[in-house]
């Protein structure tokens, strides 16, 4: 007998129809370094979707890939969105749907972001290559955690009722 | 207050201290510019192995400054701006395309390995700075 498959093909089209919006969000906003609507997507998205939203964050970032070449630093995609997925999974049980609740989430991973893209660097040049990439890029990361918490405040309650108006 | 109120107040107050912090450490940590007038030279390596120099005096703080001052000598440059900081696209009109053939312009300070990108990397007396076309082995 054959095996069914858990996947429908309503999974796969949504999956392909958020993939675009990312890709579509992720273009638009490329001239502002560091402001982005990816971080709020993929919790908006994990909050309904829960696990598979990992399997979208690598397609996100083979696309990425595709677009801004291949590289040592490609690795980091594959981990940085995951890591925000996982905490929307275990956190969200005391979320209780209050933007500033995931603002606070979506702010504090902006925050973070080049700590955790600096960890491959770990591995090729040590703490100290690390630590130096790192720090490096505060400036980024204070303007990503400023951005993330604006972002998330203003655009959670209304995505999130469309969400549930869509019966998703 | 509910319970869930107080705590969302202290994530809130726990992000800032957070940011704060973080901050702190760049102020300490991070690239540190000096002011005033200092000796530089600058050489570019181009795809062919020949170098082009540049010498003089600035003021600048920062090695995109200078870049920028150098332009008066004939030296030109394009960038673009991404989340990793200023990336060097082109220089002296030659353009290294990393998705191309995994060409790039490279950043040395002193003869080492550059760890900050030029708008990041400060500019000290008797600075000797080289920007190398490479290609990614």
């Amino acid at each position: 007998m054959k095996k069914q498959s858990k996947w429908t093909a309503l999974d796969i089209a949504g999956m392909g129809i958020m993939l675009a919006i990312l890709e579509v969000c992720k273009h638009a906003l490329d001239f502002l370094p560091n402001i982005e609507l990816v971080s709020f997507l993929f919790i908006i998205f994990t909050l309904y979707f829960g696990w598979q939203i990992v399997l979208l964050s690598w397609a996100f970032s083979l696309v990425e890939c595709i677009y801004f070449g291949f590289g040592p630093w490609t690795i980091t995609y594959f981990y940085v969105w995951p890591i925000l997925i996982i905490l929307v999974m275990v956190l969200k049980r005391f979320g209780e749907e209050r933007p500033l609740f995931y603002a606070i989430l979506s702010g504090a991973f902006g925050l973070s972001f080049g700590f955790l893209c600096s960890l491959y660097t770990l591995v090729v040049g040590g703490i100290g290559m690390q630590l130096t990439w790192w720090i490096s890029g505060i400036p980024y990361d204070l303007v990503h955690c400023v951005g993330n918490f604006v972002i998330c405040l203003v655009l959670f309650y209304p995505i999130n009722r469309a969400m549930k108006q869509l019966k998703i | 207050m509910k319970k869930s109120t107080k705590n969302l107040i202290i994530g809130l107050v726990l992000l800032v201290v957070a940011a704060l912090l973080v901050g702190g450490i760049y102020i300490t940590f991070g690239p540190q510019a000096t002011h005033g007038s200092k000796g530089f030279v600058v050489n570019v390596t181009d795809s062919k192995g020949d170098v082009v120099t540049y010498d003089g005096k600035t003021d600048a703080e920062y090695l995109s400054e200078l870049m920028e001052e150098l332009k008066k000598q004939g030296f030109t440059y394009e960038s673009t701006t991404s989340e990793y900081g200023m990336f060097i696209t082109s220089i002296n009109g030659e353009t290294a395309d990393y998705d191309t053939n995994g060409a790039y312009w490279s950043i040395y300070v002193n003869g080492d390995y550059g760890q900050y990108g030029a708008d990041q990397q400060p500019v000290n007396d008797g600075d000797v700075f080289g920007f190398r076309y490479e290609k990614a082995e």
